[in-house]
């Protein structure tokens, strides 16, 4: 009995050795990457990672935090379109899509049930930037390729994709200072959900130009949570109190700041907003009035970037380990209906949602007209 | 009425343990008795025949099941949860509900990112434009030894000023706890405006682990590689913890006369204070336990996550969770009945649920659906008892 205990124990131990051996993770290399038209690095000091080639086609999980707007469904259903497209769809033995809600627990929990399934890579949106350590552990040692996007984590252990968050700050604020034409007056900013990396790093990217020197804007603030209805009410106390602003820069919910505009009256004025379609629509038919807009996308697309770039990690590809997608932008000069916003549709998704150097070649509507069960 | 529900929980506490019970109940013929008891506890018996029931479909699915590997993933899964429905149970018992579970976790976890780095960390604040520095909290075992009993006491503190806002405030739970829980999420947004922090590499490695990782982090045991030790090393740590917490904390307050008066009150409390028992302090003592419990989850969330993170929408989620796993743990929200066990089993059920959607293909846009569906379901088993009702005032109990 007792050696037979020794034996087991023996057992056990060379088999927790063996799973150090084979300890591994991605390497880091030099660049330059694979497809760099598609893959772009963050900045020149992004280093490149490089995983063991595995045989395909792959398991590929997609982990969800919340679920229940626009944003997030368009997402879903993107990456499940995705999946079956051709050229992708060989790549791919099976392809899983759970959203855990915002319990951080549970997303660590789905992921780490990935890995011990056997799944080749763990695509996701991360509910807070960090505590995922565990999981990352966990992941080099099983060979398993994790890609946070859009909420991505605050690390350079994995690889990520994101648009630049800053710069769509950055370029709202020049947008405003350009068509107004002025280096000072009353700015309204309307804020997305309180601390999330992409609310805080708009914010700093906005006011890094509007308080550069040389400029002196009034700047009111308020929260919209990138809600269209939350928008609205609170644009509508804003201008309930300083009756006037110059300029407006709104993080989402931007057809509700408009509204809310409309509503109180207030003149047009030069605005920056997301990507809504709504929103694209109003630009267009009030731009002679004085609504010179710009939107800028942080498009559900994101997803199918990254399952793409989870499958050239899995095919042995070098990989820059933040990659940098171009923000999608549209303003009152190069809007064009059926191409860019969809005057016909009432539906508010998300506009932009293709990414042609990535090979993602469906259009918003497209991507909403289709049902879960098409999709699958 | 009084007696015959004073003297039930007095029997189930025995049946729970598996201790004879001395002197309330006649000693019977074992069969007899445990049928008896599994009557009595058919909350109980429920929810843990349903568990194992969808738990081993689970393993049985899973590519890997019965491995070491899933039930260290489902222990770290259900830990937090475990412990916040425990935690919920207590008020729950005494006909209250705690509305601050979730953010009284939260609090917690934020306090423990900054006293379990293993580093040594001066306590400082700054005050009116003065700096002032507290205490140094010492690197390494002790100092994480007293960030762990810092964080309890926190917790516990908490718990008590609940107990004080409904005891001496003559509040209802509901309001009071809605109130100290946004005092709770207050304090954890003041600690951590942003995620982050920092927890112990090895902390965080040998708890979410299982106890084989733990002998080997900490060298004890010959690294985990004794011979004596291999048939235990699979075993998650979260789960002995678990156990340990139940056994040696909720286990003997249970049996206590303390204990025995929160489910006096639950069932009637006029009638409990006429026989003598002392309310107020029963009350307090649940409040204070729920909230060590409470603690205990944000502690390990903490340490689980490596950080702290005032989450709002989350503490709201473990609150709800909280209650549907009491609920399905076979405690009544009318009080009276049930245990802290029943809670944990109802917490591990309603992980199980979304455990399935990760094995098979369900549509991802219907998976709430279907999570809702299976709740009702598991809720509905619960109010079976009706069916076997003879007498429609017993519905009243």
């Amino acid at each position: 009995m007792k050696s037979m205990l020794r034996v087991s124990g023996l057992a056990l131990a060379s088999l927790l050795m063996s799973s150090v051996a084979t300890f591994a993770g991605p390497k880091i290399v030099s660049g330059p990457g694979a497809n760099p038209t598609c893959f772009k690095p963050w900045s020149d000091q992004t280093k490149y990672f490089q995983w063991e080639k595995k045989p395909g086609p792959y398991r590929i999980a997609v982990v969800n935090g919340f679920v229940g707007n626009t944003w997030r469904i368009q997402m879903i259903k993107t990456a499940k379109a995705f999946a079956e497209q051709p050229g992708i769809k060989e790549n791919i033995k099976e392809f899983k899509v759970v959203s855990t809600g915002t319990d951080v627990a549970a997303q660590l929990g789905a992921m780490e049930d990935f890995i011990n399934q056997g799944f080749d890579a763990i695509v996701t949106i991360a509910v807070a930037p960090d505590g995922f350590d565990r999981i990352i552990r966990l992941a080099d040692k099983n060979n398993v390729v994790v890609v946070p996007f859009d909420n991505i984590l605050d690390t350079d252990k994995v690889m990520m994709v994101n648009e630049d968050q800053k710069e769509m700050g950055r370029m709202s604020a020049k947008w405003l200072i350009n068509e107004s034409g002025k280096t000072s007056g009353d700015i309204l900013e309307v804020r997305g959900l309180p601390g999330n990396s992409v609310d805080r790093d708009r914010h700093l990217g906005f006011r890094e130009v509007m308080e550069a020197p040389g400029n002196n804007f009034k700047i009111t603030e308020v929260v919209g949570n990138w809600d269209s209805g939350t928008s609205q009410k609170v644009t509508a106390d804003a201008l309930a109190v300083h009756g006037h602003f110059d300029g407006v820069f709104t993080q989402g919910g931007s057809d509700g700041t408009v509204r809310a505009m409309i509503d109180a009256k207030h003149p047009y004025v030069p605005m920056s907003g997301e990507g809504e379609n709504e929103f694209r629509k109003q630009i267009a038919d009030h731009y002679k009035d004085g609504l010179k807009g710009m939107s800028y996308g942080q498009s559900p697309a994101l997803v199918a970037i990254s399952i793409k770039a989870a499958i050239s990690a899995l095919q042995g590809n070098v990989m820059p380990q933040l990659i940098s997608i171009p923000i999608p932008v549209a303003d009152y000069k190069t809007l064009k209906d059926g191409e860019n916003y969809w005057s016909n549709l009432s539906a508010n998704f998300f506009a932009p949602n293709q990414f042609l150097p990535c090979g993602v070649t469906f259009t918003a509507p497209e991507i909403m007209a289709q049902s879960e069960a098409n999709v699958k | 009425m009084a007696n015959s529900t004073l003297s039930e929980p007095a029997m189930s506490s025995a049946s729970m343990t598996g201790v004879p019970s001395t002197g309330l109940v006649p000693r019977r013929s074992f069969g007899g008795d445990l049928l008896i008891r599994v009557r009595q506890n058919i909350g109980l018996a429920t929810a843990i025949g349903l568990f194992c029931v969808v738990y081993i479909f689970y393993h049985l699915a899973h590519p890997k099941g019965f491995s070491s590997a899933v039930f260290v993933q489902n222990a770290d899964e259900v830990f937090t949860l475990a412990m916040v429905a425990m935690a919920q149970t207590l008020p729950v018992l005494a006909a209250g509900l705690d509305l601050s579970v979730g953010a009284l976790m939260t609090m917690v976890g934020c306090i423990a990112s900054y006293l379990l780095s293993g580093a040594a960390t001066p306590i400082e604040f700054t005050f009116g434009g003065t700096h002032h520095v507290l205490a140094v909290l010492p690197g390494g075992g002790v100092g994480i030894a007293i960030g762990v009993v810092v964080c309890l006491l926190a917790g516990t503190l908490a718990g008590f000023l609940n107990g004080c806002v409904v005891v001496f405030g003559r509040i209802q739970p509901i309001i009071a706890t809605l109130a100290t829980g946004a005092i709770y999420i207050g304090i954890a947004l003041f600690l951590r405006p942003t995620p982050g922090g920092k927890i112990d590499d090895d902390l965080n490695w040998a708890l979410t682990n299982s106890l084989q990782d733990l002998a080997s982090t900490v060298h004890i045991f010959d690294d985990g590689n004794a011979s004596w030790f291999a048939p235990f090393a699979p075993i998650p740590v979260p789960f002995i913890l678990i156990v340990l917490i139940a056994l040696l904390v909720w286990v003997p307050f249970r049996r206590s006369v303390t204990g025995r008066s929160v489910y006096a009150i639950g069932s009637a409390e006029g009638a409990a204070y006429m026989s003598g028992l002392h309310i107020d302090r029963a009350k307090l003592a649940a409040f204070t336990l729920a909230g060590f419990f409470a603690g205990c989850g944000g502690l390990f969330l903490a340490i689980q996550t490596s950080s702290g993170n005032a989450d709002i929408p989350q503490a709201g989620t473990y609150t709800l969770n909280s209650i549907a796993a009491v609920v399905i743990g076979g405690t009544s929200l009318l009080g009276g009945t049930g245990s802290a066990i029943g809670s944990i089993f109802g917490a591990l059920i309603l992980r199980v649920i979304s455990f399935f959607f990760r094995i098979f293909d369900i549509a991802p846009l219907l998976q709430p659906l279907f999570e809702g569906i299976i709740l009702l379901a598991a809720v509905s088993i619960g109010a079976l008892r009706v069916l076997r009702v003879k007498n429609t005032l017993e519905l009243f109990r």
